[in-house]
C-alpha cells in the first residue's frame, strides 16, 4: 500500500530523516513512535509531498509519488491530520469540510455534499455546529473536525500526527475509537503518537524512529519482549 | 445641518473609493502578511497608460477605463513576481523594501511615458449631477459610490461563495494548513494580487475621473490613502477596509469644509494616531491583532 524506501529529508544541511524505510499495509494501523525530534512529523510531511525529500522514494500502490505536489499526493489517496489540528479558526465547520475537499470541489459538487452529510453522520456534534466558527469549538471538537476535514478527500491512507495532543483522557479515548472505526471501514491509518501505550493498543505494526532512523519495527506483541525499547520509549516500569 | 449632511454625502462617495484601495492592500496583506508599497504606484502607472491613449489617440472614456484597469493588473503582476514571488516567504522586510524600490522605478517609467507633470483624465459622464431636495449629488460621486458597492458585493460573493474564495481565506488564515488541503498558496497569492490590482485599477479610474487630471504623485497619494484607511479599519480585515475608507473620506471632507484644505490631511493623521493608540488592531481588526499577539506570546 504505502512503501517508503531510504527516505532522506533535510532542512538546509541538517538531515532530519537519514534513510527511513517502512511500509504500511492495506487496512492496517501503522504506528510511528519516537522521542521529540526523531523526525516523525518530517516523515509525515515527506510522505504527503509537503516537504521535498533529498533522496529515497515513496510509493502508493506501486505508484511513485516522491517529489510531486501535495495536491497530487491527496489525489493518490494520502490525507494528513496535522499536529495541533490546524482547523481554519475563522471559517465555519462546514467551510472547513469544504476546504478538505478542495481538490475535487469544482468537479464533484454532489459527491462533496454527500461526504459532508457522511461526516455529520459520523460526528453528530459537528452537525449541530455546522454554521459555527471553528475557532469557538472545544479542543476535542476541533480534533474531530480535523479528522472529518481530512476524510473529505476520500483518502485510502489517513496519516495522523499526534491526534491526542493536549486533549482530556475521555476525548482521547473517543479519538482512538474513531481511528479504529475508520480503520474497520477500510481506511489504512498511519499514526504518530507520543501516547505510546494507547497507540500500541490499536496498532497492527509499529516503527520506532530515533534521530532520523528506524531503530526497531515489529508488532505490538513483540515490544514487551524487548526491555530496552520499553525503557527508552515507553517509560521505565520502575520509577 | 444641510452643509454637514452634504459634506458627509461627498465624504462617503470619495471614501468608497478609498475603501476599494484599502481593500487591495488588505487582500494582499491578509493573504501573505506583507505590505505592498508599490500598490498605489501600480495604479498610477495603469492610469498613465490610460491617459496616454487618451492624449495620443483621443480614446473614448470607457476605453481609458479599460486600459487603466488592465494596465494596473499588468503592473500588479510584475510587482508580485519581482517583490513577492521571488522573495522567500519569511523575508517580509525584503519584500517591503523591494516594493519601495519598484515604486521609484514605476514613477520613472510614468515620467518617461508622459514627461509633463499633469495630464487630463476623461470623466465617464458629462452631465453635472442630481438634485434631491437641498442636496446635490455630483454625477461622478454617484458613479463612484455605485461602482464601489457593486465591487463590494461581487467581492463578498467571490470570497464566500466560490472555490477561489475558500482557498484565499484558507491561505490568509494558515498557509500551511491550506497546503495540506491541496491548495497551492503560491497560486492563490498570485490571484489575490491580480484581484487587488483589478480593484485598485477600478478605484484609481474613479478617483481620477472625478479629479479629471493625473500626476505622477497619484501613486504616493493612493498608497497613503489606502494604508491609512486599512490601518484605521484594521489590517487584514475586509469590513475594516470598507469602514476605514468611509471614515477617512468623511473626516477629510468635513475638515476641508469647516477648517479649510490645509487641515484635511492633518486631521486624518490625528484620527489614525488616536485609533492606533486606543485600539492598536484598528477599529475592526482587533481579532486579528489579538490572534497575532497570542501567537507571539506562544513563541
Amino acid at each position: 500500500m504505502l512503501e517508503v524506501r531510504d527516505l532522506v529529508t533535510a532542512y538546509g544541511t541538517i538531515e532530519a530523516l537519514k534513510g527511513v524505510t517502512l511500509s504500511a499495509k492495506q487496512g492496517e494501523i501503522t504506528c510511528i513512535l519516537g522521542p521529540n525530534g526523531a523526525g516523525k512529523t518530517t516523515l509525515m510531511y515527506s510522505i504527503a509531498c509537503i516537504l521535498k525529500p533529498v533522496s529515497g522514494s515513496v510509493k502508493v500502490n506501486d505508484t511513485e509519488i516522491t517529489g510531486t505536489s501535495a495536491p497530487h499526493a491527496l489525489r493518490c489517496g494520502i490525507a494528513l491530520v496535522p499536529e495541533n489540528r490546524l482547523v481554519f479558526h475563522s471559517m465555519s465547520v462546514e467551510e472547513n469540510l469544504m476546504a478538505g475537499a478542495y481538490t475535487r470541489l469544482s468537479s464533484d459538487r454532489a459527491g462533496v455534499q454527500a461526504d459532508i452529510d457522511n461526516a455529520y453522520a459520523r460526528f453528530p456534534s459537528l452537525k449541530d455546529r455546522r454554521a459555527q466558527i471553528a475557532g469557538t469549538l472545544s479542543g476535542g471538537e476541533q480534533q474531530m473536525l480535523a479528522v472529518a476535514r481530512a476524510m473529505m478527500s476520500r483518502p485510502k491512507i489517513l496519516m495522523m500526527d499526534e491526534p491526542s495532543l493536549g486533549l482530556a483522557p475521555l476525548i482521547v479515548a473517543e479519538i482512538f475509537s474513531i481511528i479504529r472505526q475508520l480503520n474497520d471501514e477500510g481506511v489504512s491509518i498511519v499514526l504518530v503518537e507520543q501516547n505510546a501505550h494507547k497507540a500500541l493498543q490499536i496498532a497492527n505494526r509499529f516503527y520506532l524512529l530515533d534521530q532520523g532512523r528506524v531503530t526497531f519495527s515489529g508488532t505490538p506483541g513483540e515490544i514487551g519482549e524487548d526491555d530496552f525499547i520499553q525503557r527508552a520509549y515507553l517509560g521505565s516500569k520502575v520509577a | 445641518m444641510v452643509d454637514f449632511i452634504q459634506t458627509t454625502i461627498d465624504g462617503l462617495s470619495i471614501g468608497s473609493a478609498y475603501s476599494l484601495i484599502a481593500l487591495g492592500f488588505t487582500l494582499v496583506f491578509g493573504v501573505m502578511r506583507r505590505i505592498n508599497l508599490s500598490y498605489g504606484p501600480s495604479i498610477m502607472l495603469g492610469a498613465f497608460a490610460g491617459t496616454w491613449i487618451f492624449v495620443t489617440l483621443d480614446a473614448q472614456p470607457w476605453l481609458v477605463a479599460a486600459v487603466t484597469v488592465a494596465g494596473t493588473v499588468a503592473v500588479g503582476v510584475y510587482v508580485e513576481r519581482v517583490c513577492f514571488w521571488a522573495i522567500r516567504r519569511d523575508a517580509a522586510i525584503a519584500s517591503m523594501v523591494s516594493s519601495f524600490v519598484i515604486w521609484m522605478q514605476l514613477e520613472e517609467v510614468a515620467t518617461i511615458l508622459l514627461p509633463g507633470r499633469t495630464y487630463p483624465f476623461p470623466e465617464l459622464f458629462r452631465t453635472g449631477g442630481v438634485e434631491i431636495g437641498p442636496y446635490f449629488f455630483r454625477m461622478e460621486y454617484v458613479t463612484t459610490l455605485t461602482v464601489a458597492i457593486l465591487v463590494l458585493v461581487m467581492l463578498r460573493l467571490l470570497l464566500f461563495k466560490t472555490r477561489f474564495g475558500l482557498a484565499l481565506r484558507a491561505v490568509s488564515e494558515n498557509p500551511a494548513a491550506a497546503a495540506y488541503m491541496g491548495i497551492r498558496p503560491g497560486r492563490v497569492i498570485f490571484r489575490a494580487f491580480v484581484l487587488a490590482s483589478l480593484i485598485g485599477g477600478i478605484a484609481g479610474y474613479l478617483l481620477l475621473a472625478a479629479d479629471q487630471q493625473v500626476t505622477p504623485y497619484f501613486g504616493l497619494w493612493a498608497t497613503f490613502k489606502g494604508l491609512i484607511a486599512m490601518m484605521l479599519g484594521g489590517m487584514g480585515s475586509i469590513p475594516g477596509a470598507v469602514v476605514g475608507g468611509l471614515i477617512l473620506g468623511v473626516i477629510e471632507s468635513q475638515t476641508q469644509w469647516y477648517l479649510g484644505n490645509a487641515y484635511k490631511d492633518l486631521s486624518s493623521y490625528l484620527v489614525l494616531f488616536m485609533v492606533l493608540v486606543l485600539r492598536p488592531g484598528g477599529l475592526l481588526g482587533q481579532g486579528i491583532a489579538e490572534r497575532e499577539a497570542q501567537a507571539f506570546r506562544r513563541i
